[in-house]
């Protein structure tokens, strides 16, 4: 069949159903440019390198979560157990220092697999056993939170000094690196997204029926998504870690509700199929963003949450006219 | 046209079965739910000769008194196959205006009302949301959430001040012949709880809506109220519990509702109901209610640390719903000796 | 009439077996969806399956396609024994199937939806685009569809088209078997369907084809295995069978059922007009103008997907017409919605098409799910009094002749005929004067279709009216006072009384005879 090679006007439209899937990402985007022109009109030294890198650096661990986050709800399935995941890493950071390079490379891997058991129970307990996602991440969640718990029962401990200083740093001065590990979460993402278990987590959340009934396996494309969503908190816990120098058995209490309204901010649909991990993180960096640009504009801290449910509410009754006016056929 | 008649037969034969687990279904989650609490303070008698008296009991109902009254409102909006995520923030914002507008002045018995219509007001917003604006539950609860502790911070200054009404402090601190007044409270609650659920009306049309939204709208189910409602019911329940843990505590905090989210939900989860919406009913819930709560006592009492106590709480949530699968049902019915017709 | 030819008869071209059915089994729950049907599919023949709704073809599809595993019984493809676990396993195998209800996801784009699960790799074993656009460019050339962009989402495809990329798939992924069920009911042209099937018969390739569509089956296969209730009652020669006793064989009976209703036909024709429809147009209706007058019953005949759908639900207030009015009782309404539909005029009830997703409330018992609709009426101070409902439950069931043993019983538990039967004392419960009924016998046994026939009839002669579609013909020349075939959206023909007559019905449904009738049935 080789023989029907074709020409090349067609292959110029190859991009859009990448555009398709990343336009949530596009808007966000948008919102956040127009943000920092605010920030930066409040703020002079918005511009700078050592504020933007501090900025970067706070929003670095909402960015991973909800990247996390992302990968389940493609699959139209909700995981709350980021929370404990982020909790527990980061007391398992604090408690159990590992000096140096090596050592933080030690945590990271520990992290990692942390995040990848918890994620291994999720998936054995929704995809397998089909219990509803909510309940049944909310009780992983718990037991997780109750570890943390017991390993460190109030705010303290150490984070080893390696990870704390050189991970909030910045290369050759202008990079932070904390950015450079959601680069490779985004490059990750975009490899991913090219695998036929990518491509299944689509397929899953837009209809699990017809997925199945085009020869995906559901399961392993559930359980996939719980695994690796529970890796990146681990990410998230560990970068936390970095941020803080310090932990906190309740630490991942605020990514539960943040992490959602990153994910919806950045144009992933709750009911699954659309949207990507891109938009996830702009929506977390605009979310934090926000809260920069109330406080140089005077607005009490006090009323920063205002802000920010209005914009989250705002944002997806806009993302849905917007992708009715363009001609999106919504799945009710 | 035999098989058709085949059909027909095996059916009735099977009646009898399909009418047991019905009854199973329903009530069996509720009164294993019960035993289970009765068990667990007995049991723990052996642990603490001081754990399991009576004066432990009334403690217990107490405290469950306060998930008691939040389940229920949650437990409706989970029952039309929503969630609401807002119930601490509006918990907060109940006691932080019941102490700072109202306090131990007068006027209690006018205020008290209008800070729960404010509330009200709150759910109302969520149901707007949610309803016309086609913004997810999860997402516009947590929205309204985000909002309104915000405004609970700025409305206070972060620092509450004022104390209870006498009102509460009665309902949440007196007795009558031996029996704390929560205890009444919550024996009434409970019954008109169960009986706005199960036996009114609206009761109905929730589960109508809950078990399918589109059948329901083609059989004539008012759908807009009945999804509205639900929402304001919940912020309501959730102002009040503000207001009793003001009772009981005789001030506010700004945090006084986190620790109620996910029991609120638990509660529900672990009395029998579907997080999906559509069945479930409210003994269940308050039988859940009290068992976190008697949980929570038991090990409290017990000495253990609060992480494992958290460990224990998750781990009853996920047996809970490790055994109401409908596929254990299933396979219980098979095991009783009735095998099915098709098998 | 011809002996129907039982068993494998001589194969139109030179062909083996390629696929045989020995006594398949399957029962969901209770319900047995199909029990001893069997089936042998020749190499290089299109074999039509027919049989009524609910006669298992479905399943049977399933089963075939890995879906689901049967109960009982096996099959044999190519001389070996064939039991696909899923549906990958079945391609592997060289069966694959494109099914009635598309199994394409909207997301993804045409290519990727026809290479799924595994697109072409790429560099370091990721999957590429250009190969994934090429592969899927190759694959649509190949069957004639350039004009379908592969890069396109495939939900910015019209319906036809979707169910193309569907067709395609099931070609690209079949070796030896090939199962098309209804894949022309988006289609308005076939011959590209044709064309392609008789391509890969020729190459040997044995096709299972499942269409209501009479015609169309007559014109591509050679011979039909019949299903009723589950079995299989026959395989016949299609060239000597009429259309007749394809009918008998489906429905157990001969087509030229007993008029029920032609008494009253004259009386209804010049009762007072309770819902008058004109020049109602939207989606794919056009200018659909009639009246239903009090106690009548006015049948609507219709191949699948000619507007009917689309009528009934903008009649019950569930879709807003684009131009038109609705008149109920002399008066012009804008009906926002069932509930306000319910409450026009003598009021119009809506019995949905799909029993599962829009009649049944399955958590609830059969009782409540009766008087869901009339619960105020049923209760004290917003309370629900159960001897109440009790009374009231028992009372419509008995108008459809549903046993009052199942009435405390969970709906969803019960068959699908007591299911029906439920919705349908639903509906007569609420009171209204017009009831609109969409095939309000799909998928139920033959007692419960009596049961319905007699609760519309006398439904009808107590002075309500009835608006019903039904996919089968026999039913509507059984109960109609009047009938109206709607083909392409619009009412392509009208018979009254006597002349509705299946063989004009037949002809009508595919768009033949239908003008002349029209101007003489002389109603409007």
């Amino acid at each position: 069949m080789a023989s029907l090679t074709h020409s090349t006007p067609h292959r110029m439209r190859r991009a859009q159903p990448m555009k398709l899937l990343t336009s949530g990402a596009g808007i966000v985007f948008v919102l956040y440019v127009l943000l920092y022109a605010i920030y930066a009109s409040l703020q002079p030294s918005a511009l700078s390198s050592s504020t933007f890198t501090n900025l970067v650096n706070n929003s670095v661990p909402l960015a991973i979560a909800a990247a996390g986050e992302t990968l389940v709800v493609l699959s139209r399935g909700f995981d709350l157990s980021v929370a404990g995941v982020i909790s527990l890493t980061n007391v398992l950071m604090a408690v159990y220092p590992q000096e140096g390079p090596f050592g933080a490379l030690v945590s990271l891997a520990i992290c990692l697999a942390v995040g990848g058991i918890v994620g291994a129970v999720n998936g054995w307990l929704v995809a397998i056993l089909r219990l509803q996602a909510i309940a049944a991440t909310l009780a992983t969640m718990i037991v997780c939170q109750g570890l943390a718990l017991v390993i460190l029962d109030a705010p303290g401990g150490m984070v080893a000094d390696w990870v704390s200083y050189e991970l909030t740093d910045r290369l050759f001065g202008v990079l932070p690196i904390s950015g450079l590990f959601v680069l490779a979460v985004v490059l990750a993402w975009l490899v991913f997204k090219r695998t036929n278990l990518g491509l299944g987590l689509y397929a899953v959340g837009a209809d699990e029926q017809a997925a199945s009934l085009s020869g995906i396996s559901v399961i392993k494309v559930r359980f996939a998504a719980f695994v690796g969503a529970g890796m990146i908190y681990g990410l998230a816990g560990f970068m936390l870690s970095a941020q803080t120098a310090t932990g906190n058995p309740n630490s991942g209490t605020p990514f539960l509700m943040l992490a959602f309204a990153a994910v919806a901010l950045g144009g992933t649909s709750l009911s699954g199929g659309r949207g990507g991990l891109i938009g996830s993180i702009l929506g977390a960096a605009t979310l934090m963003l926000l809260q920069k640009v109330l406080f140089s504009g005077g607005v009490s801290s006090f009323y920063t949450g205002i802000f920010q449910g209005v914009v989250l509410v705002l944002a997806i009754v806009f993302g849905s006219a917007f992708a009715r006016l363009t001609g999106r056929r919504t799945t009710a | 046209m035999t098989s058709q008649v085949d059909v027909m037969s095996k059916f009735q034969a099977e009646q009898d079965t399909r009418k047991a687990r019905r009854i199973d279904r329903h009530t069996v989650s509720a009164i294993a739910v019960f035993v289970l609490c009765v068990v667990l303070i007995l049991a723990s008698r052996l642990v603490s000769p001081s754990l399991g008296s009576w004066q432990q009991v009334l403690t217990v109902l107490t405290l469950a008194s306060f998930l008691v009254v939040l389940s229920f409102g949650q437990g409706l909006v989970i029952l039309t196959g929503g969630l609401d995520l807002s119930l601490p923030a509006v918990i907060t914002l109940g006691g932080v205006l019941t102490t700072t507008w109202i306090g131990n002045g007068p006027g209690a018995w006018y205020m008290l009302p209008f800070v729960l219509a404010i509330c009200g007001g709150v759910g109302l917003a969520s149901a707007i949301g949610i309803v016309w604006l086609k913004v997810p539950p999860f997402i516009m609860t947590m929205a309204t959430s985000i909002i309104v502790s915000s405004a609970a911070l700025g409305l206070t200054n972060g620092t509450p001040r004022g104390a209870s009404p006498d009102v509460l402090l009665l309902l949440m601190k007196g007795s009558w012949l031996g029996i704390p007044a929560p205890v009444y409270f919550l024996v009434i609650f409970a019954v008109v709880g169960w009986i706005v659920q199960s036996r009114t009306v609206f009761g109905r049309y929730l589960y109508a809506l809950g078990t399918n939204r589109d059948a329901a709208r083609i059989a004539g189910v008012p759908i807009t109220l009945v999804s509205v409602l639900p929402y304001v019911i919940s912020a309501v329940c959730a102002g009040f519990v503000g207001m009793m843990l003001v009772g009981y505590a005789n001030g506010a905090t700004l945090r006084m509702g986190d620790n109620y989210m996910l029991p609120s939900i638990a509660a529900v989860v672990i009395g029998g109901s579907s997080i999906l919406g559509g069945n479930g009913n409210f003994a269940g819930t308050v039988g859940g209610a009290i068992l976190l709560t008697t949980v929570g006592t038991v090990i409290a009492a017990i000495g253990l640390e609060q992480g494992l106590r958290t460990i224990i709480e998750g781990g009853i949530i996920l047996v809970a719903l490790l055994l109401l699968r409908e596929e254990l049902f299933e396979r219980l019915r098979g095991l009783s000796g009735k095998p099915r017709s098709g098998g | 009439m011809q002996e129907p030819v039982s068993g494998p008869a001589v194969p139109v071209g030179a062909g083996e077996v390629a696929l045989s059915i020995e006594a398949i089994r399957k029962a969901y729950g209770a319900t047995v969806a199909v029990e001893k049907a069997a089936m042998t599919l020749m190499a290089g023949e299109v074999h039509a399956l027919l049989g009524e709704n609910g006669a298992g073809k479905s399943t049977l599809v399933k089963i075939l396609s890995g879906v689901v595993r049967p109960d009982a019984g096996g099959m044999v493809l190519k001389g070996r024994p064939y039991a696909p676990t899923s549906i990958s396993a079945a391609r592997a195998e060289g069966v694959a199937t494109a099914f009635q209800e598309l199994s394409l996801l909207p997301n993804l784009s045409v290519a990727e939806n026809l290479l799924l699960p595994r697109l072409p790799k790429g560099v370091a074993g990721m999957t590429s685009a250009a190969g994934t656009w090429q592969a899927g460019a190759e694959i649509l050339a190949r069957y004639g569809l350039d004009h379908i962009d592969p890069g396109a989402a495939l939900e910015s495809l019209p319906l036809a088209d979707r169910q193309r990329v569907e067709i395609v798939r099931a070609f690209v992924n079949a070796r030896h078997v090939l199962v098309l069920d209804e894949p022309t009911a988006a289609l308005a042209d076939t011959q590209w369907l044709f064309d392609h099937v008789r391509a890969a018969t020729a190459k040997g390739m044995a096709v299972l084809y499942i269409s209501h569509r009479l015609s169309e089956v007559r014109a591509l296969c050679s011979r039909a295995t019949v299903l009723r209730n589950g079995r299989s009652i026959a395989t016949v020669e299609l060239s000597a069978a009429t259309d007749g006793d394809i009918f008998e064989m489906m429905v157990g009976r001969r087509g030229h059922a007993a008029r029920r209703a032609a008494t009253s036909t004259a009386a209804t024709l010049n009762a007072p007009v309770v819902l008058s429809v004109s020049g109602m147009a939207g989606d794919t209706l056009k200018d659909v103008s009639f009246e239903l007058r009090k106690g009548e019953i006015l049948g609507i005949a219709a191949l699948e997907g000619q507007g009917q759908r689309e009528l009934f639900r903008t009649l019950a207030g569930l879709r807003q017409p684009a131009s038109g009015t609705i008149s109920v009782d002399g008066v012009a309404q804008a009906l926002r919605g069932p509930s306000h539909a319910l409450r026009v005029g003598g009021g119009i009830a809506y019995l949905p098409e799909e029993r599962k997703t829009e009649g049944i409330l399955s958590g609830l018992s059969a009782a409540s799910n009766i008087v869901l609709p009339i619960l105020p009426s049923v209760s004290k101070a917003g309370l629900v009094s159960g001897r109440n409902e009790r009374a009231a439950s028992e009372e419509h069931a008995q108008r459809v002749e549903m046993s009052q043993r199942y009435l405390s019983f969970p709906i969803g538990d019960l068959s699908g005929g007591n299911q029906q039967k439920a919705l349908l004392a639903r509906v007569m419960a609420t009171g209204a004067q017009t009831l609109l009924l969409f095939d309000p016998t799909r998928g139920v046994d033959v007692g419960t279709k009596q049961s319905i026939y007699a609760a519309i009839s006398n439904f009808a002669e107590q002075g309500g009216s009835v608006l019903f579609y039904s996919s089968e013909l026999p039913e509507i020349v059984q109960l109609a006072h009047r009938c109206m075939v709607l083909y392409g959206g619009r009412i392509f023909s009208e018979f009254t009384g006597e002349d509705i007559d299946e063989q004009a019905l037949v002809a009508a449904l595919i768009g033949h005879g239908g003008a002349e009738r029209r101007a003489s049935a002389g109603v409007h």
